[in-house]
């Protein structure tokens, strides 16, 4: 009895007891609340496929009677100034015709010559009798017929001519948007040396014939969506029929579908709407401005998400290693894209602990750094007036704003002050004896490092948890530095897009797909697709 | 279905689970123990003995659970023995599972406190590592199997390079006179050896999550026979390459070997450094699995959900740690759960076994 | 209001984070010691004067312990790049006490910085300390403290330990030159294999006798030569193996790699460079008496020969040479095995080992007074020597 009584702990131990358990029990809430606040709403109804353009159900129908439907349309969008109304007669059958359209996105010379010469001098009086609203009568290959005001009105401000015609009763749009676009110039974010030198655009329908135009299937698949609830957009979903699995595809749909947002502006809103976790330091769709990227993935069986106005692709599901990945990878032979991809891995991990290891060995732990390094280390930290976290703080935080202010500099400047900052700062402030050179060395390896990641978005994932793991060495040392990696594995572990575990290939083991992730094995051995998205179509080669 | 709802492992993640639950805190004592325990160089004898000794109870644990495919044994004690006999022998094990957790924090925290981290109060290493096992443990048995996936590379590899590197110290002769002393020597090594394998029993329940239980049986040998391999290696390295009576003296007989040497020259001077770090990750991945079983028993037996139980558990777990206050108790506790591990076999298992089959025979009489 | 509440809870927990980093110390403001020596109690000049200005503590004064700590602090960050006087890259400082870790914490009110142990390379004991204390006392700290590296090196000094630590080269630490001195150990077989914490433990604990390496220093100038034998029983040390005996004693462990042996022809030498030396010791056990079985092997090359009738053109054969070069090998090793068995009646080249792998069963009969049994056992030596070349200097 009295054995146990000796056991009892003291008043501090049961203090810390109370501690150790208010203390997760606190966080649970906190993030409970946190997603709660933060998780996307859902539309209560889901919108139907189709485009902005057509197939979208209308809330004010034409009435059929040409001059109620022409005084609505003038009504919705005259009070525009660039827009202009043009009425007309047609000559020849006798009615009168209107063309609204808005400056500056109609090619004028096509309109004149051909459209205005063709409906005024040749269009036959039998087109106002055809069921199909003149659809087969006349010579416009892009006519749509739009079944309401509010569609016709939108469809012209966003660039259709429109073509309202007395006797038939609906609103035509016979031309398509025009003007304004930009050369596809290879994408600034993801440069290559080998490999295609082709970028998406803004236009949804020039991305679209992008990706049609790889290669010739009949499997590639395009559905689109009308997305945005104020200021509409066309988003196309891509897939390859045959190899992708049917349940991710609906995954997908349903949550594009469902979207709340009354204008998604960049492929970014999607992405942040569809996502899993908010909380996630991760980012779980995949974005690129590479075609031959999505045309990859899309053979993989993953589905894409083309938003009209971004160049930025969504691929949806997105996992750890394609974080990692570059398609340059492929296009070179497997030894040298299997080395650099280990180097890659390699980079990414020094970008994220080289700092926490700093601070755990300098401050913690001398015992474990060879003799010679470490007075070398004594001898340069003289008069250095910092812990060794500030001073990695200080150096960290200056990187990171001198990276920031580099995007910005007009070009002439930008490379220039990135040499600049590195070099002449560093050195200044070794000078100045605000921090030591060891540590300059070590801030410059991690900087380099995750300059060496592919994907951007990941790139400052690693920036934002290196700061993290930075406040756990300093904490508890090299302990702390190993909490955090495991508690950064267990939330990876946890993390699922779209139902594939973040972590694969890496665990759950499928010894398939370890061909692609550390190395890169000869091509000849990559013979099935990833086992990970179960696809339905799992063989490359026959 | 391509979203995985059902809460299965697979067979690889079976292995590494049990294999990480039983490579613990022995790694670092073991060798200390169980020369104490012999006083002679044949403890690799001892250690290859009782690796052979524990593959047939693992064979009839697995046997055991695969009588009730898919059910933990916190879900089919009470359809064997009923509901009372059966909760009691769930709470042992649940007791069970509760004082190991609290040991093997206590053990990586002297030795934390010992080799990396001196001044720092004890309970400033206890808790935070509490909390990391806590969010793992809240992600459910798929987390958890991954986490593990992802450490048990890492440790193997480190480990293999730390005993070929201190290969330079092994000489061949303290390992030397086999059985000078006959085999009297070798059982009482092998009595001191049971404690490194306790942990065994999560047997009991991962096998109800394995995906594809017809494999369950070769699974489960694989997994307990690859920490019977680390240690034999490990004992057979460690009194190698200090000899006998180095051994017997030093309380973290592995480190001190791995401490023993520098490698000049090479980038990492001091292997200690690996070898702490993957020892801090496998003993994380311990704690949690013993965590996650008591969770998951106390959880199944009350019905409760497991998301309160796991928080509940947390300063339980954190007192046990604490109960301890010096070294020699703490490992004479960690004796004490040999032996816990042992009466569990024999009052748990067996029993179990037992009854499941003349149930079974009686069944078949019947019809 | 509750919401709020438990946010000014939670917030209040906040400033507990910043109790952290307790044991956190950086790096610059460490001492840290790269070689320690323990010599018989004896103030130096600075703790003398202090005791006359009543600085004391109650204290027995049995050793003076002395670390050498590197590197030394310069005021202000970087070294003046114009030269000042050159000053010792090293830092040495002594105290005298009872504990040696009571001595180290003395030094906390001498210095500013709190010393550590990681980088602790070598130890050096003066023979006097053993003869006074024995061993196990002696290391006892440094075998339990968990900085220490149980790597570190123990040496023992024929004069005062602390001269050993002291060195007239300008850039070089003595710490770190005892230990680049035992890297050149493979160019001759006279220095004995370093013995570490970690050897020291097992052997005092089980009570056999040993060698350490002995340390001589002249004019700031440390060379290894011989060592000392710390006896079994006692931990005492008891006596020094000159230079020839340490050969013999590393051949005999098999610790040697390569060395040299000079033998006479006419009053001029005749060298052989040994290429490998090998040994094996077998016991057989004869009644009540033990016998050791040693069979010496060498193999080496005729690298220097100074009498003109060995030359060229001389009559001399290759048995001959041989035979000359095997009796100086006899004469080392005789008076060795003489010397362990007569003198000091201690076994520290290994043979109770041997027997103990060789004879398990009687090993444990007389472990326990292995010292005596030893020097009562008969040593036979059994020789093997080849000279497979002269150089490039043909014989014929």
């Amino acid at each position: 009895m009295s054995a146990i009584i000796k056991h009892i702990p003291s008043w501090d131990v049961w203090g810390w007891t109370v501690v150790a358990l208010l203390v997760p029990i606190a966080f649970h809430r906190l993030f409970l609340k946190l997603s709660g606040m933060l998780a996307a709403q859902p539309l209560s109804y889901s919108t139907p496929q189709g485009s902005c353009v057509h197939d979208q159900p209308s809330q004010a129908p034409f009435s059929g009677d040409y001059d109620t439907d022409l005084s609505d349309i003038e009504k919705r969008i005259g009070g525009n100034s660039d827009v202009s109304i043009r009425p007309f007669t047609m000559t020849r059958i006798g009615a009168r015709a209107v063309l609204i359209l808005v400056d500056g996105m109609q090619n004028d010379r096509l309109l004149n010559l051909q459209m205005m010469d063709y409906l005024m001098s040749e269009a036959t009086p039998d087109l106002l009798t055809t069921a199909d609203q003149g659809a087969l009568k006349l010579p416009f290959c892009n006519l749509i017929v739009t079944p309401g005001a509010d569609s016709f009105a939108q469809s012209v401000l966003f660039g259709h001519a429109g073509l309202l015609i007395e006797g038939l009763g609906k609103g035509l749009l016979v031309e398509l948007p025009d003007g304004m676009n930009r050369q596809m110039n290879e994408p600034v974010s993801e440069a290559l040396l080998r490999g295609p030198r082709v970028g998406f655009t803004e236009v949804l329908s020039e991305n679209t014939s992008l990706l049609r135009r790889q290669g010739f299937s009949e499997q590639l698949e395009m559905k689109s969506y009308c997305v945005g609830t104020r200021l509409k957009k066309d988003l196309v979903v891509a897939y390859i029929k045959d190899i992708v699995n049917p349940d991710l595809l609906q995954e997908v749909e349903k949550r594009v579908s469902r979207m709340n947002i009354d204008f998604a502006s960049e492929s970014g809103y999607v992405e942040q709407l569809i996502e899993d976790d908010v909380l996630s330091p991760f980012q779980q769709l995949q974005n690129t401005e590479r075609p031959d990227r999505v045309i990859h993935a899309l053979l993989e069986g993953r589905v894409a998400i083309l938003l009209d106005g971004t160049p930025f692709v969504l691929i949806a599901p997105a996992t750890f290693s394609m974080l990692l990945q570059s398609p340059e990878d492929y296009y070179e032979r497997w030894l040298p894209s299997s080395l650099l991809r280990l180097m890659r891995f390699g980079a990414a991990f020094l970008a994220l602990m080289a700092p926490a290891f700093y601070i755990s060995f300098i401050s913690f732990h001398p015992g474990l750094i060879p003799t010679e390094l470490a007075i070398t280390i004594i001898e340069t930290r003289q008069g250095v007036p910092f812990p060794s976290l500030i001073e990695v703080l200080i150096l960290e935080i200056s990187i990171e704003i001198l990276r920031e202010a580099g995007i910005r500099l007009p070009k002439p400047i930008g490379p220039a002050m990135g040499i600049v900052g590195g070099l002449i700062i560093g050195d200044a402030a070794v000078q100045a004896g605000i921090v030591s050179p060891f540590l300059v060395i070590v801030v410059a390896v991690t900087a380099i490092s995750s300059f060496s990641i592919p994907s951007y978005s990941a790139g400052i994932t690693l920036r934002m948890l290196r700061f993290a793991g930075m406040l756990f060495a300093a904490f508890l040392g090299i302990f702390g530095t190993i909490l955090f990696f495991l508690l950064l594995c267990s939330h990876l572990s946890k993390l699922k897009s779209f139902g594939v575990p973040y972590l694969t290939p890496a665990t759950p083991f499928r010894l398939r797909d370890w061909k692609d992730f550390l190395i890169r094995a000869p091509l000849t051995t990559m013979k099935r697709r990833p086992a990970m998205m179960k696809p339905q179509d799992d063989r490359r080669q026959s | 279905m391509f979203i995985r709802t059902d809460n299965k492992i697979t067979r690889s993640q079976a292995i590494v689970f049990l294999t990480n639950t039983v490579l613990g805190a022995g790694i670092l004592t073991m060798p200390r123990s169980v020369s104490q325990a012999m006083h002679t160089p044949d403890s690799w004898l001892a250690i290859l003995l009782s690796g052979l000794l524990i593959l047939p109870i693992v064979w009839l644990m697995t046997r055991l659970s695969l009588y009730y495919p898919g059910l933990t044994v916190f879900q089919y004690a009470g359809r064997i023995v009923g509901r009372l006999p059966g909760t009691v022998l769930g709470l042992m094990l649940v007791v069970f599972c509760i004082t190991i957790a609290g040991f093997e924090i206590r053990i990586l925290a002297e030795v934390t406190m010992f080799f990396l981290l001196e001044g720092t109060p004890i309970w400033a290493i206890i808790l935070p590592f509490i909390w990391a096992g806590t969010y793992l443990v809240s992600g459910g048995i798929q987390a958890i199997a991954r986490v593990y996936q992802i450490v048990f590379p890492l440790t193997i590899l480190v480990l293999l390079v730390s005993f070929g590197v201190s290969l330079r110290l092994f000489d061949i002769d303290n390992l030397r006179p086999v059985l000078g002393d006959g085999l009297a020597p070798v059982w009482d090594g092998v009595k001191a050896s049971i404690l490194i394998f306790s942990g065994c029993e999560v047997v009991l329940t991962i096998v109800g999550f394995m995906d594809q239980p017809r494999y369950a049986v070769r699974t489960m040998l694989t997994g307990i026979a690859i920490p019977a391999v680390l240690y034999l290696l490990t004992i057979i390295v460690v009194v190698g390459g200090m000899s006998l009576n180095t051994v017997i003296t030093s309380t973290w007989p592995t480190l001190d070997l791995v401490r023993s040497f520098e490698i000049t020259g090479f980038f990492i001077e001091r292997l200690e450094f690996p070898l702490m770090v993957i020892w801090l990750m496998q003993m994380f991945c311990n704690f949690c699995s013993f965590f996650f079983q008591a969770s998951l028993g106390i959880s199944q037996l009350f019905r409760l959900p497991p998301q309160p139980v796991i928080f509940a558990l947390v300063p339980i777990i954190f007192l046990t740690a604490m109960a301890v206050d010096k070294q020699k108790e703490l490992f004479a506790l960690g004796d004490i759960i040999g032996y816990m591990s042992i009466g569990l076999f024999v009052l748990l298992t067996v029993p179990l076994l037992i009854i499941q089959i003349i149930r079974k025979r009686g069944r078949r009489q019947h019809e | 209001m509750n919401s709020r509440l438990r946010v000014i809870a939670m917030s209040l927990l906040l400033p507990v984070l910043l109790a952290g980093c307790w044991s956190s110390k950086e790096i610059e403001d460490l001492a840290l010691y790269a070689g320690a020596a323990l010599d018989v109690g004896m103030e130096d000049e600075t703790e003398r004067v202090l005791e006359a200005k009543a600085a004391k503590y109650p204290r027995k004064k049995k050793l003076t312990a002395t670390v050498q700590i590197v590197p030394v602090r310069t005021v202000g960050g970087k070294s003046s790049k114009q030269g000042g006087p050159p000053h010792m890259p090293y830092n040495n400082i002594s105290g005298t006490g009872d504990s040696i870790l009571e001595i180290f914490r003395q030094f906390s009110i001498r210095l500013d910085q709190p010393i550590i142990g990681h980088h602790l390379k070598v130890i050096v004991v003066s023979a006097e300390l053993l003869k006074e204390q024995p061993i196990e006392n002696v290391m006892d700290f440094l075998l339990r403290d968990n900085d220490i590296r149980p790597s570190t090196m123990v040496f023992v000094s024929q004069g005062p330990a602390k001269d050993t630590l002291v060195s007239e080269a300008n850039n070089s630490v003595p710490a770190f030159h005892i230990m680049g001195m035992i890297r050149n150990r493979s160019r001759t077989s006279k220095v004995m294999a370093p013995v570490t914490l970690n050897n020291i433990d097992g052997l005092t604990y089980a009570k056999k006798s040993f060698a350490l390496q002995n340390l001589v220093t002249a004019n700031g100038e440390v060379e290894f030569s011989g060592a000392g034998i710390i006896k079994g029983s006692s931990g005492h040390w008891v006596g020094t193996l000159n230079q020839m005996d340490a050969e013999a004693l590393t051949w005999l462990r098999n610790e040697g790699s390569a060395g040299v042996i000079k033998a006479e022809v006419r009053d001029e030498p005749l060298t052989y460079e040994i290429k490998e030396m090998k040994s094996k010791i077998s016991s057989k056990v004869k009644g009540d008496d033990i016998e050791f079985d040693v069979s010496i092997k060498a193999d080496g090359r005729i690298i220097e020969i100074w009498d003109s009738a060995a030359g060229a053109a001389s009559p001399f054969t290759t048995e001959e040479t041989t035979a000359v070069v095997q009796k100086q090998i006899e004469k080392i090793m005789n008076a060795f095995a003489n010397k362990l068995q007569k003198k000091y009646q201690a076994d520290v080249a290994g043979f109770g080992d041997r027997f103990a792998i060789e004879h398990p069963a009687l090993w444990k009969k007389v472990k326990d007074n292995w010292d005596e049994v030893f020097s009562r056992s008969k040593i036979n030596f059994t020789y093997d020597v080849k000279i497979s070349e002269y150089g490039s200097f043909v014989e014929e």
